[in-house]
């Protein structure tokens, strides 16, 4: 495990927060305000959330600027975190799988492989246990629950 | 009399079966660390999408109420909190179950989560009614003014009130994509059609408790699975409670309490009403040693808050805490909105919660005695084979409320955002909240100024908005002075040896 310095962490992530203002203020110009009797029409509250947004970020990354001494965050090591993000990669190709190739194939395809990425290594683990899972799952939902899976 | 007959619901044996079901799905899923009862509600919302309302709703809170006393097991059994309401239960539950006596504390912790639940349903059944009645006269402004405060408090008692406040504001933020509520007009929608009601709710909840939990047990995966205690014996003895008189008095009055103040839940009740019962002991020594009164206080007080969080849920439509927030999507999904006009639209919903929450805690008792010779096994289910089965459900349940592949990539979306929240110590609750508060915050707010020509003075004018508003401003300030006190406290005390001899130095 690696450690990373929360006054570090705070300051990335305040610069973060104001890049996301910045980008939500641009598009917060492009909503459309109908002139009426009140100042808060539909971008009133968006000004607001970024406006406040703003300004605690830079508080926080002040804050982290100024304490002399900040809290160590536990971050996976560089290949956990790599892991992290094939599990992720792996999680969206299900979610564009899901419905183009259905419950059943898309559902096996990334039990077996997340469980590999876990460390699992038993072949019965890979094998029986994801097909009996996800039957179990899929007849639960479309038979007892009648929920459609593509 | 009418009341009876809308009990009578109840007695039906498919929803009598189907909230013991959730109650021993919630137990199972408490029990298990790092599985939450937020997490076991809103993966399991899909399992009532085709039952009735009353036994959708009332399988929810069995989930609900299962899941927070479940987490007492794995806090007793192997020092880590199953839930963050049982966390101060490790304090007691520990040590007595290090002594061979885990049985014993399992007994304490069951009895008097029985006890805490029994009594906060009772307030909820006598308390809601009157609060709804209250609740009719609210108008924008009071009801801007208690969204407000709702997400003040969550924000200031999530640790960091920078960093709470400001995942409360990015979750308003988060909540403004959509049409606006007022006159409808688009805004952060990207020309993608699918965003246009805004992000799914329970998408993003399940993404935002579970799948960021996946990604936390894929770090833990790393550690290996940690074996549990032994257990043998399952009733505190009668010296125990005797002791615990108090403690179960005042855990249950405290955990009510909190669980009516919109926003805050079952973690927080538990730490002060510890803190309170070990004040008020003429032995606080023996606190923190293996003491059942400990366990008695925490555990009947975190399971008051489950029914008693209900309250201004139902009444007011403002979530008690982070679960009651999911199951608040459930309530929608079912096409039920919480809020007073459900006390006259569908009192038979409101009496079926009532006689559901009973009968939820009687269920927990039952299978709570029952299942604590096996509490051991249930633990040793590897977590990675649990992190993996997570997911499937989690894509399930994303995808069945709409059938619409886009919140699919919500809720992996809100997954990896909740996993950095937890991880940089934002606050998770308070984002949800806000999710769930900000379009009522918006509207409400927007009506107001529409109703008062833009007069801000006539806006806070009502006596129930100033408190609420007054309310809002302590609950900001509080940290601070809570710091202030520690500190003058800390400057008051006599200095121990070893700051003495630092000193010295």
């Amino acid at each position: 495990m690696a450690t990373l310095d929360e006054r570090k962490a705070d300051v990335w992530i305040g610069s973060g927060l104001l890049a996301l203002c910045a980008f939500a203020a641009w598009r917060t110009t492009g909503v459309r305000v109908t002139p009426g009797p009140t100042i808060a029409g539909a971008s009133f509250v968006p000004w607001v959330m970024v406006g406040g947004i703003s300004i605690l970020s830079v508080i926080m990354i002040a804050r982290a600027l100024i304490r002399e001494h900040g809290a160590t965050i536990e971050m996976p090591d560089g290949a956990m975190l790599a892991r992290m993000g094939v599990f992720t990669g792996i999680l969206v190709a299900y979610a564009a799988a899901f419905m183009p190739i259905g419950y059943l194939a898309s559902t096996a395809m990334v039990f077996v492989a997340a469980l590999w990425l876990f460390g699992e290594r038993r072949i019965l683990m890979l094998t029986l246990f994801p097909i009996a899972m996800i039957a179990a799952v899929y007849l639960g939902f479309t038979e007892l629950l009648g929920v459609w899976l593509p | 009399m009418q009341n009876l007959g809308y009990l009578m619901q109840l007695l039906d044996p498919y929803v009598l079966g189907a909230i013991a079901l959730g109650t021993f799905g919630g137990l199972i899923i408490g029990a298990l660390p790092g599985l939450t009862a937020t997490m076991g509600v809103a993966l399991l919302i899909p399992l009532t999408f085709s039952m009735e309302p009353i036994m959708g709703i009332n399988t929810l809170i069995g989930i609900y109420i299962g899941g927070i006393y479940g987490g007492c097991v794995s806090s007793i059994l192997l020092r880590t909190p199953g839930t963050p309401a049982s966390a101060a239960t490790v304090l007691d539950g520990y040590p007595m179950a290090q002594r061979g006596e885990a049985g014993r504390a399992l007994g304490m912790a069951t009895v008097a989560s029985t006890i805490g639940g029994l009594f906060a349903a009772v307030v909820l059944a006598t308390l809601a009614p009157q609060l709804a009645s209250i609740a009719l006269e609210f108008g924008a402004a009071e009801y801007f003014a208690l969204a407000l405060f709702g997400l003040t408090i969550i924000a200031s008692l999530s640790g960091d009130l920078l960093k709470g406040a400001i995942s409360g504001l990015l979750g308003i933020l988060i909540a403004c994509v959509g049409a606006d509520p007022i006159t409808g007009v688009l805004r952060y929608t990207f020309g993608v059609s699918g965003f246009a009601s805004g992000f799914a709710f329970t998408p993003a909840l399940i993404g935002l408790f579970a799948l960021s939990e996946v990604f936390t047990q894929m770090e833990r995966a790393a550690k290996g699975d940690i074996v549990p205690l032994r257990v043998a014996g399952r009733w505190p003895t009668r010296n125990d409670m005797r002791e615990s008189r108090g403690a179960f008095v005042r855990g249950s009055l405290i955990g009510t309490l909190i669980g009516i103040i919109p926003g805050t839940g079952s973690g927080t009740a538990s730490w002060i009403a510890y803190n309170e019962v070990r004040r008020a002991s003429p032995t606080p020594e023996k606190f923190g040693t293996g003491y059942a009164p400990g366990i008695a206080a925490t555990e009947s007080s975190n399971n008051a808050v489950c029914a008693a969080a209900l309250i201004p849920l139902l009444a007011l439509g403002i979530p008690g805490d982070v679960v009651t927030a999911v199951l608040m999507g459930g309530l929608l999904i079912q096409g039920l909105a919480p809020g007073p006009m459900l006390f006259q639209s569908n009192p038979e919903i409101i009496m079926g919660i009532f006689g559901g929450t009973f009968f939820a805690t009687l269920c927990m008792f039952v299978f709570g005695m029952a299942l604590i010779p096996l509490f051991s096994r249930i633990l040793l289910i590897p977590r990675h084979v649990l992190a993996v089965s997570i997911v499937i459900f989690c894509f399930i349940g994303s995808f069945a409320i709409n059938l619409n592949p886009v919140d699919l990539y919500t809720m992996v979306g809100f997954g990896v955002l909740g996993w950095g929240m937890q991880k940089f110590g934002f606050s998770q609750a308070a984002l949800c909240i806000a999710l769930i508060l900000g379009p009522m915050m918006e509207a409400n707010l927007r009506r107001g100024l529409l109703q008062t020509h833009d007069n801000l003075l006539e806006f806070a004018s009502g006596p129930i908005t100033q408190l609420f508003l007054a309310l809002t401003v302590l609950s900001l300030a509080w940290p601070a002075i809570a710091n202030r006190r520690a500190r003058r406290r800390l400057a008051g005390a006599p200095l121990t040896d070893p700051e003495k001899k630092n000193q010295s130095k």
